[in-house]
């Protein structure tokens, strides 16, 4: 039986297709998705199959949009919000930090606000310093989300049907740069549940912990260490909240060295967050403090050479590993 | 501007460079073309000359330091500046690179320029041990508890000489060579001084690994700590060898083919149950009596890769059958020879078992492999002139020597075990039961 | 010139037969009065109880303002959704609230309708369909946007038939500048929302007099109509009225399923919170609106058509007082939440230290009830 191979974006629409056309209170809304077809393209053809009052072309007001989507999901409804890039999201940090996140809190459990806001994270190609935001060093730090980041194709599908179905408020977070990539992605219903690491690659000397477009760094590096004797394992965490650590600290138990992989710049973020729970969790495990590879820690130039090197490369990710395992 | 000088790229596969000496110091004028250091190479010692004229403001990278290519080592003070000025600002690189000994391994998301110099490997760097604690790494403490291994006679390999895992498997790797290697530890290898080579000698330097080294360190201390003495008893053979021939004949199908020293250690665990000091550890103030017997055999690794010794543990070797233990050693000593031993099938051996017989030796004596207090060195089953029954007669007889800690077992306590030995191996239906 | 300073609506009406000012009941009128009632005294104890430190936090008093909430919550059907700002313990009560919960909430006690969570300035009843009480200014707006839009989706998409829904956004003067509310306007009228942007124009947003922080407050509405939504402007001081006029916009909304704004003038007696000294309004200022106190004048209308006297205007007060003083003592008897709830409700599933969610006693009260 040969395998169906499906892109990215392609996998990411048949979640929500599939979706809709089981539950008619789930809807998708934002810039362009409707006539457009996506920004990206990845609703294409979705406002001939739903409709209108489905896939709802919003003005550039995502204050405004991701705010009334919150509101429709207190009565029920089970929106999509696409930001075509999170990093406009920023503009509507009061509605989707303040109002998503607690409602089912500040209610006492009357309101929940089952939600689904996604879009492109992170650096692109030389979008510059206002486009290329990882909102997952920000936003991971607050709870009553969860945040989900595929890396494959099959776990774009499988994660945002999750996403979909799930009762509190999911940040989904795509990556522009992998929405081409293709991957046999299943037919029909396919959910990947949260809270479940995957080992993408074995290995006994170190632990790489990554999410997202990373993870296909940390890969790379992998290869490459391989190369040179050193045999990596490579866990793609697949969502920050809720966060697997069990299937982390069990992959350091055994190799006894960690590097965490993570796009957003390091103070305070998933990376330091992972690290942290890791010393915590199997400190008597580790020859080695946690090494973190992060996005570097200025705001994301333009220029090519400077963005690749900005970026959690595959061999910066090397050194860190070379440095954990004092083979630098 | 100052002028800072790296250290240059004086082969072409040269990645990093030891300053061996310093020609000038801080405050010394330089030339341009001076030679202002020697450098050791992956390949050789070279010298390193100045491309400008200066006063040495800084010396950054001390003398027996290796750091990698383009690491900043010193800072020259050009005409009109004022070497202090500059003293009171090193580049971040060079102070990263030279000062601490112990840079937190780079953070990896420091700038790109940064990375060349970050990772000094501390390995050849002096060792840091100042007068605290010495640095460990959380598993390498956890592992040295379990292996009983003192971290103080550790010197570590890790930044700013931490004590890391490597370190600690290296001596868990080394720790039971115990015998077979007792004369051939050229003493001065531990020695207070080191040798001093006398040209005439046309010596070569041979770089030793980690485990000989561990090696030279344990059985040192093991032989110079443990007030050892040996007593020594010949066994009649002939009764095993009649035993061990019929069995293999019988199992050849089975593909089982026991070796005298299976039936060794066998008996030995046996006779542990009769004589629990022997199963035992001296602890400083008290002795630790193990209820669990687990006999190393000592594996003599090949010159190929490396030499060397390891001690494989067959756990609970007092509850195994014959067939069982010698399946077992065959398949750790062959493991131990291709690929090598986990750390978990090389440790918490309480007695250890050195047999040169295979190679023809005939009698010798081994070093305790701490923290057993008895180690078992037993020569070849030599066929040859015995007296049975007041006749001369032709026998095959092997000599068994103790090795004994004599702070846990007396000269008569280590003679009633080899009288139990004995009778277990010239009777050695007793084995199979 | 601020309208709200002159005085002169505040003497108006109450002259004409009250047929011709509403077409409610007399038992719907006597219930307007006692829910004013209700709210006052519950106001009033709520400060007592503020400065015996029984509750902590920011607390926003809605003395004044009554005539707001209960007229417009009853201009609507109890479907229609209802959200507001921080000042909102009256809008709780209007929307039928038992004020017990209401004030346990502010007393952080279990019995609180949020769990005690929330706390002054989020109330929440599901069964009331009231969804919030939020705190930070204006941000109510999209969310009550996206109520009247679920609204209208549940019953053009889901069910399939004419969208027959309200919803009622309340916000103060003070939210009109913010950048949501310009969003949520946009919104409502570009997609045809059918919601009701409630401007409760107090006068001040915080300390500052309206005319010190908006353009256009002389004419507010402006504001909706650069978004294609129709505006209206109602004297908030009189609940006839209140309801009368809004009934109006009400209807027209949920028959043309469109957005409008109201400028709802009205005044609050007390502070901003229970902090303001409120030294930037003057005392005659103050004398002027609380002669057109809206309890006085529905009283006032009533026994002028003779609905009730002064006995039973007593008794009723007497009957609202009982009410809030035993809800103090309920919820005084309430207990404190157990320290697990510390890790309840962040999220509706069950994992890692968080506990799940279930559901407060004012929905679980009321499920026992039927």
């Amino acid at each position: 039986m040969s395998e169906r191979t499906l892109e990215f974006r392609d996998a990411l629409r048949e979640a929500m297709s599939q979706e809709m056309r089981a539950n008619k209170r789930v809807f998708l809304l934002g810039e362009e998705v409707a006539e457009y077809d996506g920004a990206y393209k990845v609703s294409r053809g979705m406002l001939e199959e739903f409709g209108p009052q489905r896939i709802i072309d919003t003005p550039i007001s995502e204050s405004g949009f991701a705010g009334m989507a919150i509101g429709a999901a207190m009565m029920g409804l089970r929106p999509i919000v696409e930001f075509m890039s999170w990093s406009f999201s920023l503009v509507a940090a009061d509605p989707i930090l303040n109002n998503a996140p607690k409602m089912l809190y500040m209610s006492g459990g009357q309101f929940g606000c089952p939600i689904v806001f996604r879009g492109n994270d992170g650096a692109g190609g030389q979008l510059g310093s206002t486009h290329s935001w990882c909102v997952e060093g920000m936003y991971s730090n607050v709870p009553g989300l969860k945040m989900a980041i595929p890396a494959f194709a099959d776990d774009a599908k499988g994660l945002l049907t999750t996403a979909i179905r799930d009762d509190d408020p999911v940040f989904f977070l795509e990556s522009e740069r992998l929405l081409a990539l293709k991957g046999h992605v299943p037919e029909g219903e396919h959910l990947v549940p949260f809270g479940q690491a995957l080992v993408r690659r074995s290995g006994d000397d170190v632990t790489i912990v990554s999410f997202g477009r990373p993870v296909h760094f940390c890969l790379e590096a992998a290869e490459a260490l391989e190369a040179e004797g050193i045999s990596c394992e490579v866990i793609d965490g697949r969502t920050i909240r809720p966060l697997d650590l069990d299937t982390i600290v069990r992959s350091v138990k055994k190799t006894n060295a960690c590097v965490v992989v993570d796009q957003s710049w390091s103070f305070g973020s998933p990376g330091s967050e992972i690290a942290a729970q890791i010393h915590q969790a199997c400190f008597d495990d580790l020859d080695n403090h946690v090494m973190r590879v992060h996005s570097a820690d200025v705001p994301t130039p333009y220029a090519w050479n400077l963005e690749q090197e900005y970026l959690p490369n595959a061999r910066r990710i090397a050194e860190a590993v070379r440095s954990a395992l004092y083979v630098a | 501007m100052s002028i800072t000088l790296t250290m240059p790229r004086l082969s072409d596969t040269m990645e990093q460079g030891t300053i061996i000496k310093w020609n000038v110091q801080e405050g010394d004028e330089v030339a341009s073309g001076a030679v202002v250091a020697d450098i050791e190479t992956d390949k050789a010692t070279m010298e390193m000359q100045a491309y400008d004229d200066g006063v040495v403001a800084k010396i950054l990278v001390g003398e027996g330091t290796q750091v990698p290519v383009g690491t900043a080592i010193a800072l020259i003070a050009e005409d009109g500046e004022d070497p202090a000025d500059i003293d009171a600002a090193p580049s971040a690189a060079a102070e990263a690179a030279q000062v601490d000994p112990t840079p937190e391994t780079p953070e990896p998301s420091t700038p790109a320029a940064e990375a060349p110099t970050a990772p000094t490997p501390a390995r050849s760097a002096p060792p840091a041990s100042g007068p605290g604690r010495p640095r460990v790494s959380p598993v390498a403490r956890r592992l040295a508890e379990e292996h009983g291994i003192d971290l103080g006679s550790l010197a570590g390999s890790g930044p700013g000489g931490r004590i890391i895992k490597r370190d600690v498997l290296a001596q868990v790797n080394a720790e039971p060579m115990a015998g077979t290697v007792e004369t051939a530890v050229p003493v001065p290898l531990a020695a207070p001084t080191a040798v001093q080579e006398v040209p005439a000698l046309e010596s070569a330097a041979i770089e030793v690994s980690g485990m000989r080294q561990t090696i030279a360190r344990r059985l040192v201390e093991s032989k110079q700590t443990i007030p050892h003495y040996q007593v020594k008893m010949r066994f009649s053979m002939d009764a095993l060898i009649d035993l061990r021939a019929s069995l293999n004949e019988k199992l050849a199908a089975e593909e089982v083919k026991l070796s005298v020293n299976d039936f060794l250690v066998r008996a030995c665990a046996l006779a542990m149950a009769e004589h629990p000091m022997f199963n035992a550890s001296w602890a400083g103030d008290r002795i630790l009596a193990h209820r669990r017997v687990n006999v190393g055999v000592a594996v003599s690794l090949s010159e190929e890769r490396g030499g060397g010794l390891v001690v494989a543990t067959i756990r609970d070797a007092n509850l195994k059958s014959l067939r069982m233990i010698s399946a077992e050693t065959r398949s750790l000593a062959s493991k131990a020879r291709d690929k090598g031993l986990t750390t978990e099938e090389m440790s918490d051996a309480t007695f250890t078992i050195s047999n040169l017989g295979m190679f023809g030796v005939d009698d010798f004596t081994a070093i305790i492999n701490p923290p057993n207090s008895a180690i078992l060195a037993c020569g070849a089953a030599i066929e040859q002139p015995v007296v049975r029954d007041h006749q001369l007669a032709v026998g095959w007889e092997m000599a068994a020597n103790l090795s004994l800690d004599h702070r846990v077992i007396d000269g008569a306590m280590a003679a009633r075990y080899l009288a139990t030995l004995k009778s277990m191996i010239e009777e050695p239906m007793r084995l199979l039961a | 010139m601020s309208s709200l300073s002159d005085p002169a609506h505040a003497t108006t009406g109450g002259r004409r037969p009250l047929a011709d000012r509403t077409s409610a009941t007399p038992d719907e009128l006597l219930d307007w009065l006692r829910q004013m009632l209700l709210i006052r005294e519950f106001e009033v104890r709520t400060m007592q109880a503020y400065q015996d430190k029984k509750i902590g936090g920011f607390c926003h008093i809605y003395i004044g303002q009554e005539a707001v909430a209960v007229g417009c919550t009853a201009a609507v059907q109890h479907a229609d959704p209802i959200v507001t700002a921080y000042r909102d313990h009256g809008h709780a009560l209007a929307r039928g609230m038992d004020p017990k919960y209401c004030m346990a909430e502010m007393f952080g006690k279990i019995g609180g309708c949020a769990k005690g969570k929330g706390g002054s300035m989020h109330m929440f009843d599901k069964p009331n369909n009231l969804y919030g009480g939020h705190g930070i200014v204006g941000a109510q707006t999209p969310l009550g946007t996206g109520l009247a839009f679920a609204t209208k989706y549940i019953d053009e998409v889901i069910e399939g038939g004419k969208s027959r829904h309200v919803a009622l956004c309340f916000l103060g003067d003070g939210a009109v500048n913010q950048g949501a509310f310009y969003e949520a306007k946009n919104l409502a009228g570009l997609f045809h929302i059918p919601v009701i942007f409630i401007v409760e124009n107090n006068g001040y947003s915080m300390g500052t007099a309206i005319h010190r922080g908006t353009t256009m407050s002389h004419r507010l509405i402006s504001k909706g109509e650069a978004f294609g939504i129709d505006g209206y402007e109602i004297e908030g001081m009189d609940v006839i009225d209140v309801q009368r006029e809004m009934k109006a916009v009400a209807d027209k909304c949920r028959e043309t399923s469109r957005p409008a704004m109201v400028d709802m003038k009205t005044y609050r007696f007390k502070g901003h919170s229970m902090s303001d000294p409120r030294k930037y309004r003057t005392r005659e200022e103050e004398e002027v609106w609380e002669a057109g106190d809206p309890i006085t004048r529905l009283r006032d209308a009533l026994i002028e058509e003779g609905l009730i006297d002064d006995a039973a205007f007593k008794a009723l007060n007497r009957e609202v007082k009982l009410q809030v003083r035993s809800s103090i003592e309920w919820a005084d008897a309430s207990p404190e939440p157990d320290i697990t709830e510390l890790f309840t409700d962040v999220y509706v599933e069950k994992f890692g230290p968080y506990l799940g969610t279930s559901m407060p006693q004012i929905v679980t009260d009321q499920e026992n009830d039927r």
